[in-house]
């Protein structure tokens, strides 16, 4: 129940079978023929009027809000639908629902934060909520909110057909397809579980400056994990694919592609070699290796900490941090990626975001209170898990530019190290800069080549100082394809990320090897 | 109170069935909550709720779903159980897929596990609520290097939640507890740019059973600035002790492998070790589900199955594993329990300081970070920081490190446990001191 006041902020892959499982919503799945408590038209049609959230309730709510003196009050509506097909045993024999419908009413007074939340949708209930978010304040006032302007924005992922219109007949056939495949690529599978999960999630955000906004944030999610043994060993593969898109995204190629790469994750483990121990140079394949901007310098970048002062990068917009090759962005505006969004939960329009330009420190992320602390427009980044939480400067896809190098000039250039494939989950501690990514698999490179496999072992790092060591960096960026998941404040947004191949002058490795 | 969420729980089964459903296995919550964090001398943020939400399970034909909802109004609750109940339809049967057996049910724990305070309001006085944040605070900067302090965050919350379970075979309970909690978190000013944090928190069932804001506040500066100038040192094997509250993260590695569902999809290093010695006869844990205001106790589990004590490990011998009815079933095995309560450990004799001593020269770690654990081999690898000791006392902080090893052998080299027991988890653990550990560092 209470998450802790460590700030560590992680990351995880899913699939990666890290201690505390985290999937988006409580893990539900299951199925509307029609459907569910949601419908009507998207962009600004008041879709939460079906749900008696009229502009009047809402201007009411608004007001109360500030009755007691705050400077600012907001309303989030959230109707956000989860449906999760799954098969074990090679049967597709488990489903779950998640239907969550509410608002969080936020009072802002200054940097403080009032904030309350209702299921229950009766004026009653949630101008009870009202009064105690505006309790943030303690003056009496007659601020009123302005009217509404409705706006709107591109849509970065309409779907042509909207996941609450698939049958989940039409799911089945993608989860019996990747089952076949994986079972396909190698003899040595012993179990496959696949999972199919969507979501449709509608937002609303208005508030007392008179902005109305709503979207519509679709997720497809297609999770295969499988188990293979032989020899007396026994290791697990797994792979994700995930988008804000429909059901069309998982195209037979797509489905093949992510099943086979789970098997190959599985059955390459049989011939691993412990892990190094020990610093090395560390060289980050293209994609998933992405974590590393995320723990490394992401968070570090979310103005939250630096205006609390905590963050190891506070006051040093304006500095070099990290070689003339090294741009870093925080974007929005990717078209279906997992992190893309029209609007972040405060109702700002996305926006892509230069965080290191040539190795230059440009940007934090900011929500508005960040914002407004450093008298700066927002970024966009002002995220949530749902209506339960308070808006934070979170990421959204974070990802390196091509630098000058080739992949395999890069490996050429390391005479002993590390070459690190796929990662599965990081964590970092913002104040102190230490970093760290779990590597699931790996290979050694001995005199400039790619040689043995190794898996399972922790890299540790001072995010500083790693950016100050990012000797080489190629052009052939990518983005990873399957579901990430952040964790930040006790909430979990999905994430995307990708890097180029990076060279790390030197890392700790935690293997076991002596 | 609770008795309206029961006979909403009641009409969930009763509709669920009516809509065709064999078996409905149907829980309602309801909760209160309100959270106060105070920053640098002024409130930050401020958050209440009340909450509520069902989730039903429902086994229609021989198939199985289960469903959560927060949108409790009668007709869309209607629409979502017609729904959920017409698609069930469409998954393959699953003859594993059943309730608990009615025996199940009986016996369930009459006594007081001190779990509700009848006597703490959530919510209420908000004047003494800001009076302890600030208190936590000031012990917080009270600190003879209080210059090194760059921000404190202190934090106090109180909930109450209650909820119902009904399931259609004969099982009717309900449960309600209050949690209070108090925390801080305190960033100092190191070389260089490094800020280290600590923090520092506790809950409770019981409110007069938190510690007072002073103990909470100094912790977390003291922890923030003993991690000052912290650095990795040579890797290498050395002796080791992890401190009381971090057991639970390396620890999981060994009990996650004991579920029913990891054992049955062969993704478990445990699965062929149920009576045989896995660690050092040092290690005796049991799962105590009514331990007085443990955090962790139930008198009924999640499927409703009356709860009792369970031997996990006796003497470093594997005893039990957690076995959901569905999991038992496919591995032809009796259920226990499909998750764990409280695990309650035979602490030992000496305290952490007494451990130092004990251990001479070696680390002390303090903190974990990022790592993980392979369920299917049982190898582990996770970053740390923590205190480099020598003669028993500490000398200077580490960081940037990694400890690795494999289950089955790490938890062989333990040599002592503390009597420190942690009290704010439902894992109840002791602080461990370890021989021959690998850590990678430099």
């Amino acid at each position: 129940m209470y998450k802790g006041m460590n700030r560590r902020d992680f990351l995880k892959v899913i699939g990666s079978g890290t201690a505390v499982i985290s999937m988006p919503g409580a893990l539900s799945g299951c199925m509307s023929r029609r459907t569910v408590l949601a419908g009507g038209p998207t962009g600004n049609g008041g879709y939460f009027d079906q749900f008696g959230l009229s502009p009047e309730l809402i201007r009411k709510i608004l007001s109360k809000g500030l009755s007691r003196g705050g400077d600012f009050s907001e309303v989030f509506a959230q109707n956000w639908v989860n449906h999760w097909v799954g098969m074990e045993d090679e049967q597709i024999n488990r489903a779950y629902t998640n239907i969550d419908l509410g608002v969080g009413i936020r009072v802002l007074k200054g940097d403080a934060t009032g904030y309350a939340y209702s299921e229950d949708l009766s004026e009653k209930a949630l101008l009870a909520a009202a009064d105690t978010a505006a309790a943030v304040a303690d003056n009496p006032s007659d601020l009123q909110p302005k009217s509404f302007s409705p706006s709107t924005t591109p849509n970065r992922y309409h779907l042509e057909v909207p996941w609450l219109n698939v049958e989940i007949e039409r799911k089945l056939p993608i989860i019996d397809r990747a089952n076949q495949a994986v079972r396909a690529r190698d003899a040595s599978i012993i179990k496959v579980t696949v999972n199919l999960s969507d979501d449709t999630n509608r937002i609303l955000v208005a508030n007392s400056e008179g902005l109305w906004i709503e979207d519509d944030q679709p997720m497809g999610l297609l999770m295969v994990m499988c188990v293979a043994s032989k020899n007396g060993k026994t290791e697990v593969g797994y792979q994700s694919r995930s988008s804000r898109d429909g059901i069309d995204f998982f195209t037979d190629e797509a489905i093949d592609e992510v099943a086979c790469q789970a098997a190959d994750y599985a059955t390459m483990l049989f011939d691993a070699v412990e892990a190094p121990i020990g610093e090395m140079p560390v060289v980050l394949a293209p994609g998933v290796t992405g974590i590393l901007l995320h723990e490394a310098m992401g968070h570090g970048f979310e103005a939250d900490f630096n205006r609390k002062g905590t963050s190891i990068y506070a006051d040093r917009i304006g500095e070099r941090i990290a070689p003339e090759f090294v741009t870093v962005l925080d974007d929005g505006t990717n078209l279906r990626l997992r992190g893309s969004l029209n609007i972040d939960d405060e109702g700002t329009i996305a926006k892509r975001t230069v965080l290191v330009e040539n190795g230059i420190l440009r940007s934090y992320m900011h929500d508005r209170i960040s914002a407004r602390h450093y008298q700066t427009e927002s970024t966009g980044s002002g995220r949530r898990q749902s209506f339960r939480f308070p808006p934070v400067p979170r990421m959204r896809n974070t990802y390196m530019l091509n630098g000058p190098h080739k992949p395999e000039e890069i490996i050429r250039s390391v005479k002993k190290g590390l070459y690190a494939e796929v990662f599965s989950n990081g964590q970092v501690d913002i104040g102190a800069g230490d970093f760290t990514f779990f590597l699931k698999h790996g290979r050694l490179i001995e005199n400039g080549k790619l040689t043995a496999v190794v898996k399972d072992a922790n890299l540790i790092g001072s995010g500083p100082k790693v950016l100050e060591n990012i000797h080489m960096v190629a052009d052939d960026m990518e983005m990873f394809s399957g579901g990430g998941m952040c964790g930040k404040d006790g909430q979990a947004v999905p994430v995307g990320f990708g890097l180029p191949t990076t060279k790390v002058g030197a890392i700790s490795i935690g293997g076991r090897s002596s | 109170m609770t008795k309206d969420l029961i006979k909403q729980a009641e009409n969930i089964v009763r509709q669920a069935e009516k809509l065709g459903a064999q078996g409905v296995h149907a829980m309602i919550h309801r909760s209160r909550e309100s959270t106060l964090e105070w920053r640098d001398g002024k409130l930050d943020r401020l958050r209440e709720s009340t909450s509520m939400g069902l989730t039903v399970s429902l086994h229609v034909d021989g198939r199985y779903s289960s469903n959560s909802t927060s949108d409790l109004r009668p007709p869309a609750v209607e629409r979502f159980l017609e729904e959920t109940v017409a698609m069930t339809k469409v998954l393959a049967e699953d003859p594993h897929r059943v309730l608990p057996h009615p025996s199940r049910y009986e016996n369930r724990y009459q006594g007081d596990m001190k779990i509700f305070d009848p006597s703490a309001p959530v919510g209420l006085d908000p004047d003494q609520r800001k009076t302890l944040v600030k208190s936590i605070e000031e012990a917080a900067r009270s600190s003879q290097h209080a210059d090194k302090i760059i921000s404190v965050t202190c934090e106090c919350s109180d909930s109450d939640s209650e909820s119902a379970l009904v399931v259609s075979n004969g099982m009717q309970g309900t449960s309600r507890s209050t949690h209070f909690v108090i925390g801080a978190q305190t960033s100092v000013k190191d070389k260089g740019d490094r800020k280290p944090e600590g923090y520092s928190y506790a809950v409770t069932h019981m409110k007069d059973r938190l510690p007072s804001a002073d103990v909470i506040g100094s912790d977390a500066t003291r922890r923030a600035l003993s991690d000052m100038g912290a650095k990795p040192i040579k890797s290498g094997r050395y002796a080791c002790i992890i401190e009381n509250r971090l057991i639970r993260r390396i620890l999981g590695g060994l009990f996650y492998p004991l579920s029913g569902g990891m054992i049955q999809q062969k993704r478990s290093f445990m699965a062929d070790k149920l009576g045989k010695q896995v660690t050092s006869p040092l290690l005796s844990i049991i799962d105590d589900p009514h331990q007085p205001e443990g955090l962790g106790s139930r008198t009924f589990d999640d499927e409703g199955m009356s709860t009792q004590k369970m031997p996990i490990l006796e003497n470093g011998v594997l005893k039990n594993f957690y076995l959901n009815t569905y999991y038992a079933s496919k591995l032809e095995m009796e259920p226990t329990t499909g998750s764990e309560s409280n695990l309650s450990f035979a602490a030992g004799n000496r305290n952490l300081e007494k451990l130092l001593q004990k251990m001479d020269t070696g680390i002390l770690v303090t903190g974990f970070s990022g790592g993980n654990s392979n369920s299917a081999t049982g190898d582990f690898s996770i970053g740390i920081s923590g205190q480099w000791v020598e003669n028993g006392r500490i000398k200077h902080p580490v960081s940037e490190m990694n400890l690795a090893g494999n289950h089955l052998a790490f938890w062989n080299q333990v040599v002592e446990l503390g009597n420190d027991i942690y009290p704010y988890s439902s894992w109840l653990t002791p602080s461990i001191r370890l021989e021959n550990v690998q850590f990678s560092g430099k």
